[in-house]
């Protein structure tokens, strides 16, 4: 069942820009790289200069934007794939077949994992290509740039539940939008807040300096969030 | 008789506000069964309980005689459903919508041939959804909702925005299923003349209560003629028919008669002129169906 569902949304999502911000999201985040590089003369020199590893500060550049470019992404996707049921309110339609509730809501949150996880892969192909191109070292950091590529992904998971369940079960879209900002907020200033924020996690910051850390919140927070939302989600009478 | 569906004390509550109260529908098989009522009533309310969207607060449902509570997926494999305003993803086409829902549902491709064509939209197939007209956006819907063949369709006022000729269309279809299908149909509608002309059995429901039941043929020997006269000094005119045997019923200075042959009119109006009583009018009043359906959802005031 749960295959039949996965098809019927990925017709759904069609000619709505989800995949078109699927791969703007990183192409985004790594050009600004180049912008930050290349664009002023004597600029790339500078920053060369500022580190003994260009590899792994370059990296870091990049991931100064990725949180943001998740967080943003999150709240963007997500209120999509539900105006896509709420436009007229399809849900009725939707649930009223010989599917489980439950199912419809996994069905959600699969599509929009996988399109972050294309994402994520776009990441890390676009920051090893931009690497390249700046001449950073003939050493390439392929586990590095899968670090900073993949692990702000999991580590994001809960943000991608906690939106999923309040996008579906919001009347007014106005709602997830607002915590979409609040969060972005948040994550702009994501070396201000404790540890236990979850907005914080995909900065990959903590006090203990491993990344890991934020990675296996993430998946157990996000397992959690998803199954509060689905359940919840579940136990809603269709407006 | 074999009841498609039935729900026992069928009951949802919204906060204080009791939507449905304790409805026993029973809905037999074979038949288009007009679910009546004005707006508000709890039409839209009940079908959702029965498709499973909303949770009843009381009470229980049995479709295909399976409890829904227990066999949701089993039972909605053999319903349709259009419940209000039509429900589409305008970005897609009209076959794309269809598709999403066939995917689910398993029918086979050539069904939405099928469906398209029974709706006469086959024409409209790889046009999005976006640019229907209202008419065509609901026989999207009724295409949907035949989809799956299903044994029992459920319609929430299915010619809301069609013009005249889509009515007729929507009519046609509707009467044409139970023969050549086997569905039965459960269509709601806040007008009369709409469930008058396509349904063979008809519950009315009124402030959440079901006040009516029964096929249309006992709905409509209640709309019988009936005389009325209007006389000088009625009260005692109708005593002095009383004590002379002849049965009448007095209500407002008009005495309605029970027997309507020519002769007992006749007599009746013999002896009253015998009896010194100034007839001034000898009418008939005939009761419509939309009289009936009126005087029954004014009444039953007491929620
Ligand atoms: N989701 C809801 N929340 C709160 N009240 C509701 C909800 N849905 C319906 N109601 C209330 O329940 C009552 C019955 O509504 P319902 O939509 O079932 O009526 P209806 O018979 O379908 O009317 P109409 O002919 O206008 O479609 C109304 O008073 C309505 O305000
Ligand atoms: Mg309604």
């Amino acid at each position: 069942m749960i295959m039949k569902l996965l098809a019927t949304d990925f017709l759904k999502i069609k000619r709505k820009g989800l995949w078109f911000l699927t791969i703007l999201g990183p192409l985004g985040v790594v050009l600004l790289q180049w912008v930050n590089y290349e664009l002023v003369p004597g600029r790339r020199e500078w920053l060369l200069q500022r580190s003994d590893d260009d590899w792994l500060f370059y990296l870091q550049n990049v991931n100064s934007f990725t949180p943001l470019a998740l967080v943003l992404g999150i709240t963007i996707l997500t209120s999509l794939a539900a105006s896509i049921e709420n436009e007229t309110n399809a849900w009725k339609q939707l649930i009223a077949l010989p599917i489980s509730k439950m199912g419809v809501f996994l069905s959600k949150f699969t599509v929009l994992a996988f399109l972050l996880a294309i994402a994520s892969v776009l990441l890390f192909f676009f920051t090893w290509l931009l690497g390249i191109y700046l001449d950073l070292g003939a050493v390439i950091p392929y586990a590095q740039i899968a670090t900073f590529s993949f692990y702000p992904y999991f580590a994001s998971l809960p943000l991608l539940a906690l939106h999923l369940w309040v996008a579906t079960v919001s009347n007014n879209q106005g709602i997830p939008i607002s915590l979409g900002v609040i969060g972005f907020l948040f994550t702009s200033y994501s070396f201000k807040l404790p540890d236990w924020l979850p907005w914080k996690w995909p900065s990959l910051q903590n006090q203990w300096d491993e990344p890991l850390v934020n990675v296996v919140l993430g998946i157990c927070v996000g397992i959690i969030l998803y199954i509060i939302g689905m359940l919840d989600f579940a136990r809603r009478d269709v407006k | 008789m074999e009841y498609i569906v039935e729900t026992h004390h069928l009951t949802k509550r919204f906060g204080k506000e009791i939507a449905v109260n304790a409805l026993n529908l029973k809905i037999p098989r074979g038949e288009v069964y007009g679910f009546l009522g004005p707006n508000g009533a709890g039409k839209s309310t009940t079908l959702r309980m029965l498709l499973g969207l909303m949770r009843p607060t009381a009470g229980s449902i049995r479709i295909f005689g399976k409890d829904l509570k227990k066999e949701r997926i089993s039972i909605l494999r053999n319903v349709g459903s259009l419940v209000e305003s039509p429900s589409y993803y305008s970005h897609l086409t009209a076959y794309e919508n269809l598709e999403a829902m066939r995917k689910i549902l398993g029918s086979p491709k050539e069904k939405i041939d099928e469906v398209l064509d029974l709706v006469r939209l086959s024409n409209a197939a790889d046009k999005k959804v976006k640019s229907f007209s209202l008419g065509m956006k609901q026989r999207l819907g009724i295409a949907m909702a035949l989809l799956n063949d299903p044994k029992l369709l459920i319609l929430d006022e299915p010619t809301n925005g069609l013009d005249p000729s889509g009515i007729i269309e929507m009519r046609n279809l509707i009467k044409r299923l139970p023969k050549e299908k086997d569905i039965t149909v459960l269509i709601s509608s806040h007008l009369l003349s709409e469930i008058d002309q396509v349904a063979t059995y008809v519950g009315v429901i009124s402030k959440g209560k079901l006040i009516f039941q029964d096929s249309i043929k006992a709905m409509r020997n209640k709309a019988q003629l009936k005389i009325r006269l209007k006389v000088s000094d009625a009260n005692n005119a109708y005593r002095s028919l009383l004590a002379k045997g002849i049965k009448t019923h007095y209500q407002d200075h008009i005495i309605y008669l029970y027997e309507q042959s020519d002769e007992a009119v006749a007599a009746v109006v013999e002896t009253l002129v015998d009896e010194g009583y100034s007839v001034y009018r000898v009418e008939e009043e005939h009761q419509s169906l939309e009289d009936i359906f009126l005087k029954m959802t004014a009444g039953g005031d007491d929620r």
